[in-house]
């Protein structure tokens, strides 16, 4: 599903000079898996999340989504993929204020396939847990429950891939455990996870262990999964 | 950010309308004075006169004889009204007394002026002819005289004189200056000049134009005529003064549009300013909304989803403080029509233009702000 080859990203800072976050990574993640991406803060995970989930373009290399090469992609061609087929979540939930959670998982169906439907939208949130809590704004909301709410507005249009940027980073252990059962949830659907963590906890979750380290994929290594039935 | 908007359209629309109600009040009032427009006053004197002219403060140059000539010579006159008027004449009807601006004048008087009767008759030329004493009252001077109205067939005193009333006159209104017009007694001229006044001299003649089309050529014949009758140098001055409505109403005309030209203007640096400050008040917006701008990138919309939203919310705002403008607008549009005394116009141009530009400054200044959100980088914007 997911094929990378000699995958570069440089960014430019302020003053001109260039950072490689990625060095010609090159990987391969099939239908269905559950991966999580690990490695030291600064090593290129989140550079590397970004581009497969189309809202970033690398500087170098290919990136093949379901065969297809995405490199020659305009921004409506990216954004018509990201609308369909990915759905992001990320470590601080990005709810929008004076928003109520229904509004929340509302918005990506203004850019779906389908149409905004209200009674989709509760059925998402009540799928997290959350069918009480529809008309309560994000400042209303625990940490993890607002994280619940951003993974419903990401399922919202149904993608077949989940990209989770340290989802967990913000929660106490209680929540995040929670946020896990869901995209292990996910995962048993035939949705494909991929993941970026540093909890070791949260990581044994995963099948399988991208090991990020200065840009370079540093080990690529099936795991066994510790947490069970 | 509605402010600016707000105030801008709602100067648009008092400007607008009071201009427009202005201008329509002024000309009805030149009209209400001046009569029909195809004339041209002669007055006695170079022009210096101010305020109201009579017997008693003209010149004694402009005389039965030189009116008469006027209609006589000149083909392009159809026919001349004749004026010979004095003020602080005592005028009694039993233990009633008034002081009203006592009018002779010719028959064709009223029909030049196009006024016209409330009951009775108009002045005739047998009036005229035989000096008849008669007497036509304003509309201001009945209620005075005749509380009852009971006024045709009355014999009233102008100065000792008895006239019977013989008509009374339909009510003109306000005049430029916002005076009444309506406080005076008409009586046949020959009758005020032997009778009552023992003048020879005018004090305004109305010469009505066979084609006003080309007044200028008739004013510079009635002007060559009188100069030749009053025997003046090459050198000297005209002893007289002619105005011609048509030339009056095009200062008015252009003095109207010269205000609206700076009103128009005004109103412009308004919304050009309220367009500014619905640029800022966007680009401040769009920065705060970094992070609903990068989520709904990541949620799948593309930079034409966002340039349109946020066009749309600038529109969207920028009418909305166009329909507050305008409703202030129309509320001070009354408040200033009361107090200057003119007839609420409610400029219909005024409102839709009012709509037209709140919408059309939301388009155009929400467009840079609108691009700029539509190039916010989602993965900065997100932090990821
Ligand atoms: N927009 C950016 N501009 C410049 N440098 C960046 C930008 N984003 C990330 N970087 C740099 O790229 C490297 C990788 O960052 P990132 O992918 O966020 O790593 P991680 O998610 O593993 O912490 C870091 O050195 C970071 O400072
Ligand atoms: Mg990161």
């Amino acid at each position: 599903m997911i094929e990378v080859t000699n995958l570069g990203k440089t960014y430019r800072r302020g003053d001109g000079t260039p950072v490689a976050a990625l060095k010609a990574v090159s990987f391969q993640i099939d239908k269905g898996e559950f991966v999580t991406i690990r490695g030291p803060s600064g090593s290129g995970k989140s550079s590397m999340l970004n581009i497969v989930g189309c809202l970033d373009r690398p500087t170098s290399g290919t990136y093949r989504l379901n065969g297809e090469e995405l490199s020659g992609y305009s921004d409506k061609q990216l954004s018509h993929v990201r609308a369909r087929k990915i759905g992001f979540v990320f470590q601080s939930f990005h709810l929008m204020p004076r928003t109520t959670a229904l509004e929340n998982v509302e918005i990506p169906m203004v850019y779906g396939p389908g149409r905004v439907d209200r009674k989709r939208a509760l059925a998402g949130l009540e799928r997290v847990g959350l069918g009480g809590r529809a008309h309560h704004y994000g400042t209303e909301l625990s940490g993890g429950e607002q994280q619940r709410v951003a993974i419903a507005r990401a399922l919202i249009n149904d993608p077949p891939l989940i990209l989770a940027d340290e989802p967990t980073g913000n929660l106490d252990s209680a929540a995040g455990a929670e946020v896990m059962a869901i995209l292990r949830q996910l995962h048993r659907e035939g949705r494909t996870v991929v993941l970026v963590t540093h909890d070791d906890a949260v990581a044994a979750y995963a099948e399988r262990e991208i090991l990020f380290r200065d840009g370079v994929l540093a080990s690529d290594r099936k795991i066994a999964v510790l947490l069970g039935e | 950010m509605m402010a600016g908007v707000m105030i801008g359209i709602c100067s648009l629309t008092i400007l607008d309308s009071v201009g427009e109600s202005t201008k329509r009040e002024t000309m009805k009032r030149f009209k209400n004075m001046l009569g029909t427009f195809d004339t041209v006053i002669i007055r006695p004197g170079s022009g210096k006169t101010r305020g109201m002219v009579s017997l008693t403060n003209v010149p004694p140059t402009l005389k039965f004889e030189d009116a008469a000539a006027i209609a006589a010579e000149l083909p392009e006159v159809k026919q001349v009204a004749l004026l010979q008027n004095a003020f602080d004449i005592d005028v009694k009807y039993k233990d009633k007394n008034v002081s009203p601006a006592i009018f002779g004048v010719s028959a064709n008087w009223l029909d030049l002026r196009g006024d016209e009767l409330a009951e009775g008759n108009i002045i005739s030329e047998e009036d005229i002819g035989s000096l008849a004493r008669v007497a036509i009252l304003g509309s201001d001077v009945l209620p005075l005289l005749f509380p009852e109205g009971d006024a045709l067939g009355k014999t009233i005193r102008i100065g000792d004189v008895p006239f019977q009333v013989k008509g009374v006159l339909a009510q003109r209104g306000a005049g430029p200056g916002g005076g009444s017009l309506d406080n005076l007694i008409l009586i046949p001229v020959t009758t005020a000049s032997k009778r009552l006044f023992n003048r020879d001299f005018l004090t305004m003649v109305i010469a009505q134009l066979r084609d006003p089309e080309k007044s200028e050529a008739a004013v510079s014949k009635i002007t060559a005529l009188l100069r030749q009758r009053h025997h003046i140098a090459v050198s000297a001055l005209d002893d007289f003064t002619m105005t011609s409505p048509q030339a009056v109403m095009a200062q008015v005309r252009e003095m109207g549009s010269a205000l609206s030209t700076i009103l128009k203007g005004i109103a412009t640096i308004a919304m050009l300013i309220g367009g500014a400050v619905i640029m800022s008040l966007m680009l401040i917006s769009v920065s705060e909304r970094r992070k609903e701008i990068g989520l709904r990138r990541s949620v799948g919309a593309n930079r034409q989803d966002i340039l349109l939203q946020f066009i749309l919310e600038a529109a969207l705002v920028s009418s909305i403080g166009g329909l507050v403008g305008i409703a202030l607008g129309l509320g001070g549009t009354n408040l200033v029509a009361r107090l200057e005394h003119l007839p609420p116009v409610l400029s219909l141009q005024a409102l839709e233009s009012a709509a037209g530009l709140s919408v059309g400054l939301g388009l155009l200044f929400g467009i840079y702000p609108a691009w700029k959100a539509a190039h916010v980088d989602p993965v900065k914007a997100l932090g990821t």
